[in-house]
């Protein structure tokens, strides 16, 4: 099926880009477009005018400066995958690049289009929940900062003003005693997640200083289990620790049962995928190693 | 609406201006406004890789994505595989679906060879998850994966050992893609390949195709007409060997019950 007829329109610079949200009726924004294309092939999007920033050059990045790895809207989940920085520093990247749907899909599609578009089965909104990251929205009135806790309300739905564009997504730079993860349940490959978790732990001598562990999939946007996160902060590793962190998780998780598994399946799914990225964020922190109690 | 808008694509090495509306997808302008009907569609909701083709080198499901996101793109198609450089009188990636029954229904096979050749480019030896993981985003409605897989592997051998054969240019030259027709078999130096021990046409290093370079017949192995001589022979004597292939699948297929 066909899209129905709309308007491109190719801004080469943000401030193009800008002003052309704020002076065109009720634009569509269109990245990579992996995702909003087949919502336009099936009409369930119907935009009359679409905002194409792919010619946007000054937001094709991902580097890591001032503290903060920076990604642009137009990075390619390609790109976190293929990138030896996010290989060496940033584990729950890594884990989850290789995760997104299929390799034809993470050469065009965006990691901030996924976050953008706020499906709650989508993997990263999770990841940038777990590392407290931020949505940098540029407007009219130039840059703001929106942190990951505020930004998801509902199913595809966000903070993001109307005439704002996400031209980065950030998170903190990994402290030394820092490790993530993230671990995924799909089907088969190249779906959806059933469920997903995403963790970073920051380690003090030892001792679990900061905790984020954001879910996929188990509630209406992507989710922090902060109950998980509270019980975990201040202590030290242990598979004890980390089974009752998943325990919560699951309890904090509110998955609908479907046609793939039923809610509670998905809930103890909730607990195990927690511990194993509980498991592989410690490790990787370079501090301790957990006797697995969920092995992979 | 009718905003059409003037784009050139590159396809196969040839460039086409073309007129089209924002909503064409891309996979509609090869098919329809370049009449290259290879490029499959399967789906219509970007699953299936039925529509994959490669642009500029990187393999895309050309269904999601509009044709004027293409403007100055080279786009690779599957009719486009047989005048790529490592090609002979056909890729060596479609050699590998033919020999391996890798074919099967045909449908998916076009997307199967893009996603192939884009991860051949930059795996030229890969093991057989990479293969799988590869193919991920292209579905076989006969499911018969395990074909295609053997079919890459195939053509991941068969690229080594032409690379071997000439002193690796094949290799050199397939890895810019999308060029030439002209095979450099014909012109490659002699000694590059007599010189490698393994092509020396020692019946014990035989690598078992019937043209191999390094035949024991003694045939040249760079008389590129000689050798397709001999195998549009071998193809005519094949015909009595049918009954015995008829035989092994069925056996197949009763071990799978």
């Amino acid at each position: 099926m066909k899209s129905a007829p709309f308007e491109h329109h190719e801004p080469e610079t943000v401030d193009e880009a800008v002003s052309l949200l704020e002076s065109l009726d009720d634009p569509t924004i269109l990245a990579g477009g992996q995702s909003l294309v087949p919502m336009l092939r099936f009409r369930l999007a119907n935009p009359d005018v679409v905002v194409d920033i792919n010619g946007v050059d000054s937001l094709d990045y991902l580097r890591e400066e001032d503290g903060h790895l920076r990604l642009g809207a137009l990075a390619r989940h390609a790109d976190v995958e293929d990138s030896a920085l996010i290989d060496e520093k940033y584990g729950s990247f890594a884990d989850a690049a290789p995760l997104v749907a299929d390799p034809q899909i993470r050469n065009r599609g965006t990691v901030v289009g996924s976050v953008a578009q706020a499906d709650p089965k989508g993997d990263w909104g999770s990841i940038l929940l777990a590392h407290e990251g931020d949505v940098i929205a540029t407007g009219p009135d130039g840059d703001r900062a929106i942190p990951a806790d505020e930004f998801f309300l509902l199913p595809y739905d966000t903070t993001l003003g109307e005439q704002e564009l996400i031209t980065e997504i950030r998170v903190p730079a990994p402290e030394a005693n820092e490790g993530s993860a993230y671990h995924k349940l799909k089907r088969k490959t190249g779906d959806y997640a059933m469920a997903g978790v995403g963790v970073r732990l920051v380690f003090d001598d030892g001792v679990i200083e900061s905790a984020g562990i954001g879910m996929t999939a188990v509630d209406i946007t992507n989710a922090r289990a902060t109950d998980a996160e509270e019980h975990l902060e201040g202590e030290r590793p242990s598979p004890d620790l980390f089974a009752k962190a998943g325990e919560l998780a699951a309890e904090q998780s509110n998955p609908e049962s479907d046609e793939h598994g039923g809610a509670d399946y998905k809930e103890r799914m909730v607990d195990v995928l927690t511990q194993r990225a509980l498991g592989d964020a410690a490790e990787r922190a370079g501090t301790v190693t957990v006797e697995r109690r969920v092995t992979q | 609406m009718t905003d059409e808008r003037e784009i050139t694509l590159t396809v196969n090495g040839t460039e086409h201006t073309i007129e089209v509306e924002p909503r064409r997808l891309l996979v509609h302008a090869i098919r329809e406004d370049l009449d290259m009907t290879g490029t499959h569609i399967g789906c219509d909701t970007g699953n299936c890789g039925a529509c994959t083709v490669l642009k500029d080198g990187e393999p895309i499901k050309s269904c999601l994505m509009f044709a004027a996101q293409a403007d100055g793109a080279e786009i690779l198609t599957v009719e486009g595989m047989e005048d790529l450089p490592e090609a002979d009188d056909i890729h060596p990636l479609q050699e590998g679906f033919r020999e391996e029954h890798g074919l099967q229904c045909g449908y998916c096979t076009p997307g199967m060879l893009m996603a192939g050749k884009a991860l051949l480019d930059e795996h030229p030896d890969p093991d057989e998850e990479t293969i799988r993981d590869a193919i991920s985003g292209n579905l076989c409605r006969c499911t018969g994966y395990q074909n295609i897989v053997r079919s890459i592997e195939y053509a991941a051998e068969e690229l080594e050992n032409r690379a071997a054969a000439d002193g690796g240019a094949v290799a050199a030259d397939g890895a810019t893609g999308g060029g030439s027709a002209a095979s450099p078999q014909g012109d490659a130096s002699p000694e590059g390949g007599h010189a490698a021990p393994e092509f020396g046409g020692d019946a014990d290093t035989f690598c078992g195709r019937e043209d191999c370079c390094g035949g024991p017949d003694g045939a040249d192995p760079f008389d590129r007409d000689a050798l397709l001589e001999a195998n549009d022979a071998d193809a005519a004597g094949d015909a009595g060997g049918t009954d015995d292939a008829a035989d092994t699948d069925a056996d197949d297929r009763g071990d799978t019950k």
